[in-house]
Parts: C-alpha cells; structure tokens; sequence
C-alpha cells in the first residue's frame, strides 16, 4: 500500500473547472505528518510508517504518549537499560492526536522518522484517492433509514405502522425453527462506523494550506479526523 | 462562522472564475443588486464554437446561498407569461449583471409576484441615503 496522509474534513464547496463546469468538491486537510516509527520487516515482522497528525498539548498528553516522540524523557525503565543500549529513533515532535500505520510493500527508502510529510510531496501525482472516516452518528434508527426498507403502505388498512419494517420470518425461512434468521436487518443503532469511499478524484491541492479537493463527499462531520490515500482500487 | 480554509479555497475558486472569464472579450461586471431591483443578466451562450451574449431582464425575487453557492432568481413576463430563471451568483456563464431600477420592497423573498399581473407588479423605486444600502 502507498503512503497516504492523515487530516481533517474542513467542508464541501463548488468550484467552476475551465469548461465552466460546477463540481461539488469536499475539502479535506491532509498533514502535515510527522513520521513517528518505522516498522520494520525483521523486528516487527511487517513494513510500515506510523504517522501522527494534530499536536496534542503536552499537558493532555499520557506520559506514554510524551515518551513515544521524545527521545530525552528520563525514564526509570531508560536508566535501568545496560549502558550503550540503542533505543529506536524518536522524531522529538509534539505528541500528536491522531496516529495511523500505513503498510509498505518494501521499506521506504528516503523517508526517516521525525520527517514530516506533506499533501504536496505525498499526492501530487495522485489522480484518485480513497478517504476512510468514521461516519456520523444516527443512533437508534429505524429499518428505512438504516436499511433502505420501504416501509409499509400509506393506506390499504396500514395503522400506525408506516414505517414498519414488516415480517420478521416466515415458518420456511429459517428451515421452520420458528425463529428469524441470523442477522435479520431490525432497527438499531446506525452510523458512528469506519466507512471508506473509494476512487475519489483529486481536484486540486493547496500545498501552502495543506488542502486538497476531491470530487464528491466523504463520510464524517466537518472537522472529523480521516486517513486518505492513494485508490487501491484496481481499474 | 465559515472555517477559514473553506473561505480560502472559495477565495481561489473565485478568483479562477475571475479570470476564466478575462479571456472573454465581454469583461466580466457584477454590480451590487438587491431583491427587488429589476436587473439585466449577460450570459455566455456557446453557438458552435462561437461566444454569443444572451441578455435576460427582469425583477430579482430571490437570493439564497452563500459564497460559491449563492443563487439569485429573476422573474420576467413573456407574452403575458410568467418567466422564472435561476443564476449562480458566481458563474463563469453569467457574463455580466446591470441594475436598470431599483425596487423598495420589505421582503426577502417576493414570491408574492407570482399572484400579480400588470400594474400590481410595480414597485417605488428605492431611494439611497448617504452611503450605498449594501455591497455586493
């Protein structure tokens, strides 16, 4: 998988392209990513980056999560290590909010942890992109929401169940033990959930602002923390 | 309040449509209007390969949306029939926006146009005080 970033909803707008054409575009700020750790193949059994967007003050911050950007915080576990014990590289950064790993195939060559990654450097070849976001929350929701049912009639004799979600089995249904099938769609609770939308056209990218427009909507509510990356979707 | 990184990618995309419109011939003039002022919309046809100018007058009886979004209806009569059409504010078709009168109205909206006929559709003419009413 390639590097993506990490970033932010801002929010959807229009944009006129040269035709004079309005696209509906969402604007989402990507990074900047400070590289945290570097998996490695032999000592962690898989390559990978571990990024981290957003600085968290220091005063919110676990001393465990100080501990994994700082290379000076004395620790007693630090001072026990034998003389000369190499610890792993740390980037010295502001401890961050959100952290993600991205796999590599191979060990990314030019890229060192503390260095910072930005939209520009990381998408500005990229065409298309797959954003992944936790989706709003709807709580306890019906069948026709939550499922597309269509409900029951508006007339006909229905009372007070237009919005039914209707039988629930049927003595052939489940092979006749009298009750439903497993993971019949009932009402309950909807959204709040990792959703990942595939193959999202890049419109432009802002390099000074960190910002890049794709085509179309993402899941999540405006400011909502999402992961982007180059479309794994094959064409 | 708009998030500042909305209004800068709104700022870059009015900008563009700016100058897509400078490689016109026609430049490119929106003048400040309100609901109610009759107005002269230009708009960009393309005849072939050709740029041809449409002009369509009426009475603005809506404007909503905001930024890249904003909407603004005029409404006309033609051959005694009633003719609406909506423009984005920001259009890189909408060549040009002229008021050739203003109109004093109390409303946001005069959907109320739609019941009336002849002399009921006119409105007094907006007097300005000191300082232009409204930019933009």
């Amino acid at each position: 998988m390639p590097i993506g970033l990490l970033g932010r909803k801002i929010g959807m707008t229009q944009v006129y392209t040269d035709t004079g054409k309005v696209q509906p575009v969402t604007v989402v700020q990507a990074g900047p990513c400070p590289v945290l750790q570097i998996r490695d193949k032999t000592r962690d059994g898989y390559d990978a980056l571990q990024l981290g967007y957003k600085e968290k003050p220091r005063r919110k911050a676990t001393r465990a999560e100080r501990g994994h950007v700082s290379s000076d915080l004395e620790s007693k576990r630090r001072k026990k290590m034998p003389a000369g014990t190499q610890l792993l590289p740390k980037p010295n950064c502001e401890p961050q909010t959100f952290i993600r790993e991205f796999r590599l195939e191979a060990p990314a060559a030019d890229i060192t942890v503390g260095k910072v990654l930005t939209a520009f450097e990381v998408f500005k070849d990229v065409k298309e992109v797959d954003v992944i976001g936790l989706s709003k929350g709807r709580g306890f929701t019906g069948t026709m929401k939550k499922d597309n049912f269509h409900g029951l009639g508006a007339s006909h004799g229905v009372k007070k169940a237009h919005r039914s979600l209707g039988g629930t089995g049927s003595l052939s249904s489940n092979r006749g033990s009298g009750r439903p099938k497993k993971g019949k769609k009932m009402p309950g609770r909807y959204g709040n959930e990792r959703v990942t939308v595939r193959n999202l056209t890049v419109v432009s990218i802002d390099a000074e602002n960190h910002l890049i427009l794709v085509l179309g909507s993402i899941p999540g509510p405006n400011g909502g923390l999402v992961t982007i990356r180059p479309t794994n979707k094959v064409k | 309040m708009k998030n500042k990184f909305l209004k800068v990618v709104e700022d870059a995309a009015f900008k563009k449509v700016a100058e897509l419109a400078e490689k016109s011939e026609t430049k490119r003039v929106i003048e400040p209007f309100q609901v109610g002022d009759t107005v002269e919309v230009h708009l960009r046809m393309l005849d072939g390969d050709k740029e041809r100018i449409q002009v369509f007058t009426g009475m603005v009886i809506s404007r909503r949306g905001h930024g890249m979004g904003e909407m603004f209806t005029v409404r006309r009569i033609v051959q005694g029939e009633g003719v609406e059409r909506g423009f984005p504010l920001v259009s890189p078709k909408v060549a040009k926006v002229t008021v050739k009168k203003t109109g004093a109205v109390r409303r946001a909206k005069l959907y109320y146009m739609r019941d009336r006929s002849g002399k009921g559709t006119r409105l007094k003419e907006r007097i300005v005080r000191e300082a232009p009413a409204k930019a933009k």
